[in-house]
């Protein structure tokens, strides 16, 4: 029996693993008491049936974050392993014939290497980058950028992460001078009098969550959804709101113009604790209902049903999520409801405050370590003379080794190649051709590289362009620690044996570190750069490396991790006595709306939005395998009067195209969204080739939330079944 | 609040260096505040706005931009020749470039009374125009506790009577805040409805029933004739006794001064696309005072994206004024009213409309409609959906023949229909209602099916469908 997580969202769910001797699976003897790494894969190497598995998940009721509960993402998570379509064998293409054949695992990692070599040689250290990923452990975020700055020594590092909760993270550095996605535990909500979720559909994208929520509800709470789509968590609302696809900040301008005009700011709070409000009030003055409303389509009447619950209680809590910040505004959004929370007095009172319902599994921790490009481990900037003397120290270099600020995630995939930047692309985590934005334009980047390495644990869609597969370790196989939405560090533990042919991370990076770094260079009181592939290792030396940084994890360790139940790095509730700023003040940021990048016309009529379904996680490269979750193909939701308007029934295939790209999928006719935008969901290859890649100028977040489509009816669609099997083909092998 | 707006403007071009020129700008005001929201008002009178919450920049805002804003300061003449204006204080202030910003003035109905033999006011007569107006006004209802804008000062208001002349958006605003305030309110109209420049007599009617139903009194086709010490007579041989009067019965564009610099100007100040004078480049008008292509508007969205192609213009960006889609709506408690453009205009010129009108309920909803587009509208008593009616009109968006007339519909709420064996019920576990009727009580559920378990979303659903297998009510179900 092993205690640990669920390999998916952020809430990082506990959960028991439980090893079973039977195939059937059904009421195993829980009580078996098998320890760690026992009762594995018999039939080790090769790919085998889904016998191999021998794991079963059952509920682990302590852990106060689910209780217990699991969505159905969770309860089936131990079908990818012993899945036929896992990887054992690292894989090389030959460029010239396009074959890719298995290779051993010296002979892979001597290729890489000497790929990079000969590039950096010729075209210096900065011709490598990096892609990491947000549900990487900490210890692989942590050491996948010591391998960037100290192995390959590039500056080119960044992460999917930059997708997820970027925004929030500019606006909670700029308004608290700190950044962790709820300052407070989420149970903290069910004493709330009011949650108000900006832009975040728990219940489906993690459903454990959504109990908080309705303990809330029973105390006699009221929760409030703002959303363009009437959401499984809407429909549990006390009050709705449907704003146009980003217009999320004029909404908080309106909503804090009336908490003013109301008197209901909350002045001592302001003038003691805070900074910049006289600023932020006369921005908010021209902000009246009506101009909201028409520029958000929510009525005036529900703007005020609004400010009138925020104004009803001191124990409110404000959250926001991916509907919200991924905008070419999406710092500025999360600004906006920021300056909100803080006008009425909020962060750092009991039960109230500002948080972001970050979306990863390792969203948290996965940015605090070192793979964003311009920080270094400890959330510690990486242009900080002091953090470079302080990290060079842990890593044994000299600090001036250390490269400076690369580019973001999508800056970066943007300059590959023959976008005249790195040549060279390792990627760990992460299935850039689903995920990226414009992800037409993105893949021919990847196409063009000379040297693509993706590690995997599939054959995902961007494992399949690269010339080099590494078969890595999965969640249940492994151990390491992950920062769940609160700031929660937990443990995964491994619970069974890998495949054999299997390695981890960790491995990879060590074996590549170790081909790379030349002998330890001028002595000078150093040791060296070491890789350490033992978990409890790189964590010690991730404590080290961070220690006095503002994501400090030096007191944090397995053993208190175990006996805790995680352990939540800095306070559990923040922001009580001060905010992290330099004079402890928190501070209002004018956050001016103006829309998003790319407006409706006459040639693109409707909003495009884009989001997760419960069955699916991320780019749906592990969901998609596992046979327990319904996988119907991405579809196309919309309202019955669009539809009408085109002329297509539900579920009949729709095209969606945008200035990028398009998607043909089955309609899906409900009444739920907005009449003028339609929703796609991205798990699978398509969704974003049509979103757009306008970078928000702070967080450098792609606007994946909004931009402007036509639609169409499917020209030659000869049946919807044999339509739908043409396209999840294509979907699922491109 | 346009000429706020165009400064707004020109600052953020100066910080972003999309304009070299160095500017000395001057802003001459009359009044004695800052600049000020004036559309917010009404909600000033009505108490759920505070006063303090009006102010659009404050004085230190245009001296941190290095900008002179002089208040109090009223324009004598503008000599175009000299390029320069001259103020009543003798001053001069040249300029290469001028605006004009004057916006309207109130227009005085002629009523006998209302102006006494030394040419002020009645006592009991107050303009609505400025903030010291309405400041006037909330002193003169005993309203004016501005610590605690709702719910005050009720009490003291009650058997008082107030009589609004003039039955457009500002005197209904008006009326309705004065009758929040707890006045026994009544509104005059020389035209035959309310709101007779934007809407239809039919709706005009619905809506002077909607706002009898809230306490004021309308009276309709009926002109105020004389004020006495305490009464107002109408043309219709009424008289309303009355211990206040507000005039809120129009404006016009403010050009007399610009009529005295020789432009020209018919209702307003006449400016080509560039919003520069037709009489001389270096003069420009916006707002309310200005006149463009034939029209002039009185309303601030026109009159902020004046000032920002204007900003454009000063900073030689290749930008015209074409015009400005016009939603106007009533602020007021409880009292719905949306006019989407020139709904009476566009009958005329042969739009189609679309229509749904329910006086039982007190709701009347026209859609004017074009090729497919709305070109105008009015909604009145029922502004359901109004969100999605403003972004089709405001996009222009070609919508199918049936949505005009779905847009005016309520929405339905969703009827509950007994749930078929394969429908999922549970999403986090895949639970379908069959699976849970097969299970004999709520725990047998969790257990089997985990049901529940996720999100719990379900448990109610859950219960229902046990308790429909056990006859048993959903409660009794553990």
């Amino acid at each position: 029996m092993t205690r640990t997580h669920c390999p998916y969202c952020s809430l990082q769910c506990g959960m028991t693993l439980v090893s079973t001797s039977s195939t059937t699976g059904a009421g195993s003897t829980t009580g078996a008491g098998s320890t760690t790494g026992v009762g594995s894969t018999t039939g080790a190497g090769s790919t085998t049936t889904r016998r191999a598995a021998g794991l079963e998940v059952q509920p682990w009721a302590e852990f106060p974050v689910n209780e217990g509960g699991l969505c159905r993402k969770g309860w089936t998570a131990t079908e990818l392993r012993g899945h036929r379509e896992r990887l054992t064998t690292p894989m090389v293409r030959d460029r010239a014939t396009g074959e890719i054949r298995a290779a051993g695992w010296d002979e892979a990692l001597d290729l890489v290497a000497g790929r990079i070599k000969e590039l950096r040689t010729a075209s210096g250290p900065d011709s490598i980058a990096v892609f990491g990923g947000g549900g990487l452990t900490n210890e692989k975020a942590y050491q996948l950028g010591k391998l960037a700055r100290v192995a390959l020594g590039t500056s080119q590092i960044d992460y999917n992460g930059r997708w997820c909760m970027a925004s929030a993270a500019s606006a909670g550095n700029q308004a608290f001078g700190i950044d962790r996605g709820l300052p407070f535990p989420l149970a903290d909500v069910e004493q709330a009098d009011v949650v108000v979720l900006v832009g975040s559909n728990l219940a489906e994208t993690m459903p454990p969550a959504a109990r908080h929520f309705d303990r809330l509800r029973g105390r006699g709470g009221k929760l409030v959804v703002i959303d363009p789509r009437l959401t499984t968590t809407a429909q549990r609302a006390d009050l709705f709101l449907q704003p146009v696809p980003g217009t999320d900040l004029a909404l908080a301008l309106g909503a804090l113009h009336l908490v003013d005009a109301a008197g209901a700011v909350d002045e001592e709070y302001v003038a003691t604790r805070t900074h910049g409000w006289d600023d932020v009030r006369r921005s908010v003055a021209s902000w009246w209902p009506e101009r909201v409303e028409r520029v958000t389509g929510v009525a005036t009447s529900e703007l005020r049903a609004l400010v009138d619950l925020l104004t009803s209680s001191r124990k409110v809590v404000i959250l926001t999520a991916r509907g919200a910040e991924q905008h070419s505004q999406g710092t500025a959004t999360v600004l906006g409801w920021i300056n909100v929370a803080l006008a009425l007095g909020l962060p750092g009172t009991p039960y109230a405050g500002y948080g972001c319902l970050t979306g990863q599994g390792n969203g948290q921790g996965g940015r605090e370590h070192g793979q964003k490009a311009d920080q270094l481990p400890g959330y510690r900037m990486i242009d900080d003379p002091a953090a470079r003397e302080h990290v060079a120290r842990v890593w044994g270099v000299a600090p001036e080794t250390l490269p400076g600020r690369g580019r973001s995630a999508y800056e970066l995939l943007e300059s590959l190649g023959d976008g005249g930047g790195p040549r060279a692309l390792l990627v760990f985590g992460s299935n850039i051709v689903v995920s990226a934005p414009n992800a037409h334009r993105i893949t021919r980047r990847l196409e063009s590289l000379d040297l693509l390495v993706v590690c995997d644990l599939v054959m995902s869609e961007t494992a399949a362009l690269a010339d080099v597969v590494l078969p890595v370790t999965q969640w249940a196989e492994e151990t390491g620690t992950l920062t769940n939405l609160e700031g929660r560090v937990v443990l995964r533990q491994k619970a069974a044996e890998p495949p054999k042919g299997v390695r981890s991370d960790l491995e990879v990076i060590a074996g590549l570190a170790e081909r790379l770094v030349s002998t330890p260079s001028t002595g000078s009181g150093t040791d060296g750069p070491t890789f350490s592939t033992d978990p409890e290792e790189v964590f010690a030396e991730l404590g080290r490396a961070s220690a006095g940084g503002k994501a400090d994890y030096s007191a944090i360790s397995y053993d208190r991790i175990r006996e805790e139940q995680g352990v939540f790095w800095g306070s559990p509730r923040m922001f009580t006595e001060s905010f992290a700023t330099p004079d402890g003040r928190a501070r209002f940021v004018v956050a001016e709306h103006t829309g998003p990048a790319e407006s409706t016309d006459e040639a693109f009529p409707v909003h495009l939005t884009t989001g997760r379904v419960l069955a699916q996680y991320q780019s749906g490269a592990q969901t998609r395998r596992i046979r327990s979750l319904p996988d119907d193909g991405p579809f196309v939701e919309l309202h019955p009067m669009l539809a009408d308007r085109i002329g297509v029934r539900d579920g009949e295939p729709v095209v969606v195209r945008t200035r990028r790209g398009e998607l043909t999928a089955p309609a899906k006719v409900v009444t739920t969204i907005r009449p003028d935008t339609v929703f796609v969901p991205f798990h699978w290859v398509g969704a974003n080739r049509l979103t757009n890649d306008a970078l928000d100028p702070s967080s450098r977040m792609p606007e994946f939330k909004v931009c402007a489509a036509s639609l169409g009816l499917a020209t030659s669609s000869p049946s919807g079944s044999d339509y739908s099997t043409t396209d999840r083909a294509a979907g699922l092998t491109a | 609040m346009a000429a706020t707006r165009l400064v707004e403007e020109l600052v953020a071009r100066v910080s972003a260096g999309s304009t070299t020129q160095e500017w000395a700008i001057t802003v001459l005001g009359d009044e004695r505040r800052p600049p000020y929201n004036r559309i917010l008002l009404s909600a000033v009178l009505e108490g759920t706005h505070r006063p303090e919450s009006l102010t659009l920049r404050d004085e230190q805002w245009y001296a941190d931009h290095g900008i002179d804003l002089r208040l109090g300061a009223r324009v004598l003449e503008i000599e175009p020749r000299l390029r320069d204006v001259m103020l009543v204080d003798g001053t001069t202030v040249e300029y290469d470039a001028l605006v004009l910003a004057t916006g309207s003035i109130p227009t005085l109905p002629p009523i006998r009374g209302l102006v006494r033999m030394d040419g002020t006011l009645h006592e009991a007569v107050h303009a609505f125009r400025s903030l010291s107006d309405c400041q006037g006004l909330l002193a003169a209802i005993g309203g004016l506790d501005t610590a605690s804008p709702r719910g005050s000062a009720y009490s003291t208001t009650e058997g008082r009577r107030a009589v609004v002349v003039g039955g457009g958006l500002l005197g209904l605003q008006v009326a309705r805040a004065l009758g929040v305030r707890g006045i026994a309110t009544e509104v005059v109209e020389g035209a035959d409805h309310l709101l007779h420049r934007q809407l239809g007599s039919a709706a005009g009617r619905v809506l002077a029933r909607d706002l009898e139903r809230l306490g004021v009194a309308v009276y309709t086709g009926a002109r105020a004739v004389r004020l006495t010490d305490n009464a107002l007579r109408l043309d219709t041989g009424v008289t309303l006794e009355t211990d206040l009067v507000v005039l809120t019965a129009g404006g016009r564009p403010s050009t007399a001064l610009a009529r005295r610099a020789g432009l020209e100007v018919r209702r307003g100040i006449v400016v080509d696309d560039r919003l520069t004078s037709v009489s001389d480049p270096a003069v420009h008008a916006i707002g309310d005072c200005a006149e463009h292509d034939g029209r002039v508007t009185g309303f601030v969205p026109p009159a902020w994206e004046q000032a920002s192609v204007l900003a454009g213009v000063l900073t030689d960006e290749p930008v015209k004024y074409d015009g400005s889609r016009v939603v106007a709506r009533l602020r007021a408690t409880d009292l719905d009213v949306a006019v989407l453009g020139d709904p009476e205009a566009e009958v005329r010129d042969g739009g189609e409309v679309v229509e749904m009108s329910n006086p039982v309920r007190g709701s009347h909803r026209r859609l004017v409609v074009r090729d497919g587009r709305i070109v105008a509208g009015a909604l009145v008593g029922d502004l359901n959906r109004i969100g999605l009616i403003t972004q089709h009109y405001d996009r222009q968006t070609l919508l199918g023949p049936t949505e005009p007339g779905e847009l005016l519909m309520t929405e339905r709420a969703r009827e509950t229909v007994r749930l078929p064996d394969e429908a999922e019920i549970c999403n986090c576990a895949g639970v379908t209602a069959g699976a849970v009727r097969a299970c004999a009580s709520f725990a047998d559920a969790r257990e089997k099916t985990r049901a529940t378990t996720g999100c719990g979303g379900c448990a109610s659903t859950v219960r229902q469908l046990v308790a429909e297998q056990s006859r048993l009510t959903p409660e009794g179900v553990k």
